[in-house]
């Protein structure tokens, strides 16, 4: 998913708070916060490494994810980076003597829930020393904290989100393209399996038989904007094409479909305005980015010239031909 | 390249629903980029009661460009050329659009069968009389149906040369025929009369 474009060295279940490897995985445990500036903060690091109780610790990684980790908020829950490893070393003779929880007078929220259950099962069952996560009702999986309100809250709206995301792919099965009349997402290649959504209808297509359409070559008497750039369906013009993986059922989720995809092209240099040495012809209603190679960002000039009829236009670009227009020759 | 999967699939979906449409469409050969449609004339209309065959070619780029069609049946009516049998309808032409199927191109040939468009005309001679002598449109539209697109009407030329050969003129033959609905019988009757 959207995690795993962001770079493969940072583990995504750790992000979900059910990372079963703890301070022994392979990747690095980065709260979601610091990557992704949407997701809101947890502090998971500090007790992770708190509860770990089969590995050795490393102190200086330690100090280094407690440091570099906790957002000013959740500070407040932490002991002294120092204190964090003593209590460590005191957690692990506890442990051995068969007794914990008894003796533990630290706030409960600063335990980790125990990652065997939050990933499904636990083969400990009620003699395990970690607490268990209450259940989470979208998931089925007992990975809610009971005593971290924040993450509950994180982890619920994330579920509800894959949920969603699922019930929509699911739906999305079903819809026929009406120009292959093919089921689009069962096409026989990954980038077939794609919508092509319209702007202004609501009328399903797979990304290549729309983009194909929309390309073909206009045959005599055929006009690009009444025959091509319409909806095959109801014929309603559209200007663009929005490739999506699932098909909408409100038009809420289509906006979202939309939005997210003009952010992704506008985070992509235009190759046509080329950091400023090229020209684009689609100008500033361009849906890729025009910045210069110092990160500048094109500015948007509109011209206005004076029309004829009185009224004023905007001029993409300036031609010699605007001016000589109203020029007589005598 | 033809998109041969789908029309795969537009034959099943036509058949399927030939008791409800009438339309028929079969290729002509294992080449799919030949077929042959068919539809009844449309009830209430002078080619009620006929069947019409109509040539369908694909073109390649199908289903992005629009299938050629012709009447094979000879047909009378002002946007359908008496002699060669081409179609005068925007959806074969510059109002095709992917979304339609032959099925829903030949509904709209039948559609156009019981709604002609005199002004925009492919057979002038037809536009002509349709807008001038209607009556007289209506019968030569039931005649060339009676006489072309009914299964029982399919010797109507050898009625014509049968009656020829008694000694009248082809063209009083096949006005009289077409006077009197196509019965042989009373075509000589009148023949004989006059």
């Amino acid at each position: 998913m959207e995690h795993v474009s962001r770079g493969s060295t940072i583990c995504t279940y750790y992000q979900k708070g059910i990372c079963s490897y703890g301070s022994r995985c392979r990747y690095e445990h980065v709260k979601a916060s610091q990557s992704d500036s949407s997701a809101s903060s947890s502090s998971m690091a500090p007790h992770q490494s708190l509860t770990s109780d089969s590995v050795p610790l490393d102190h200086t990684s330690t100090n280094k994810i407690v440091s570099a980790e906790c957002p000013g908020s959740s500070r407040t829950f932490l002991p002294p980076i120092k204190q964090a490893w003593n209590l460590e070393s005191r957690h692990h003779e506890l442990l051995d003597n068969g007794d914990f929880v008894g003796s533990r007078s630290v706030n409960p929220a600063e335990h980790s829930i125990c990652s065997f259950a939050a990933a499904g099962n636990c083969p400990r069952g009620e003699k395990c020393p970690h607490i268990h996560g209450d259940l989470c009702p979208t998931c089925g999986k007992h990975c809610l904290h009971p005593f971290r309100p924040q993450e509950r809250d994180e982890h619920i709206k994330m579920c509800e989100k894959k949920q969603k995301h699922l019930e929509a792919l699911k739906h999305s099965q079903e819809i026929e393209c009406s120009v292959c009349l093919d089921r689009v997402l069962s096409k026989p290649t990954a980038a077939e399996r794609k919508f092509g959504l319209l702007s202004e209808c609501d009328h399903p297509f797979c990304i290549s038989c729309i983009r194909n359409w929309r390309s073909s070559s206009p045959s005599s008497g055929m006009d690009v904007n009444t025959a091509l750039r319409t909806c095959p369906i109801c014929r309603k013009l559209s200007y663009f094409v929005i490739p999506s993986v699932i098909w909408y059922c409100t038009p809420e989720e289509k906006q979202e479909i939309v939005d997210s995809y003009k952010a992704k092209l506008r985070s992509i240099d235009c190759k046509h305005f080329n950091f400023g040495n090229g020209n684009c012809p689609f100008g500033t209603s361009c849906f890729y980015k025009h910045a210069y190679r110092d990160g500048r960002l094109e500015e948007v000039v509109l011209r206005h010239i004076g029309a004829e009829d009185g009224e004023t236009v905007i001029a993409k670009n300036i031609r010699l031909s605007d001016f000589l227009g109203d020029l007589r020759i005598r | 390249m033809i998109d041969f999967a789908r029309v795969q699939k537009e034959l099943q979906e036509c058949s399927k629903e030939i008791d409800t449409s009438g339309i028929r469409v079969s290729p002509k050969s294992d080449n799919l980029a030949r077929l042959t449609g068919i539809i009844p004339g449309p009830l209430g209309t002078p080619y009620e009661g006929g069947s019409f065959e109509i040539d369908i070619t694909l073109p390649d780029g199908y289903p992005f460009e629009p299938p050629k069609m012709k009447f094979v049946t000879k047909v009378w009516h002002p946007n359908i050329s008496s002699q060669s049998g081409a179609i005068c309808l925007d959806i074969l032409k510059d109002q095709w659009s992917p979304a339609l199927t032959l099925k829903t191109a030949l509904l709209s040939v039948q559609a156009l069968l019981s709604a002609p468009e005199p002004d925009d005309p492919q057979d002038a001679v037809v536009a002509q009389q349709y807008l001038r002598e209607y009556q007289t449109f209506v019968g030569t539209a039931r005649y060339w149906t009676e006489s072309f697109a009914k299964a029982s009407s399919l010797g109507v030329e050898e009625k014509v040369q049968r009656l020829v050969e008694m000694g009248f003129a082809d063209s009083l033959v096949r006005s009289t025929l077409e006077a009197v609905g196509g019965d042989e019988n009373l075509a000589l009757e009148k023949l004989l009369s006059s």
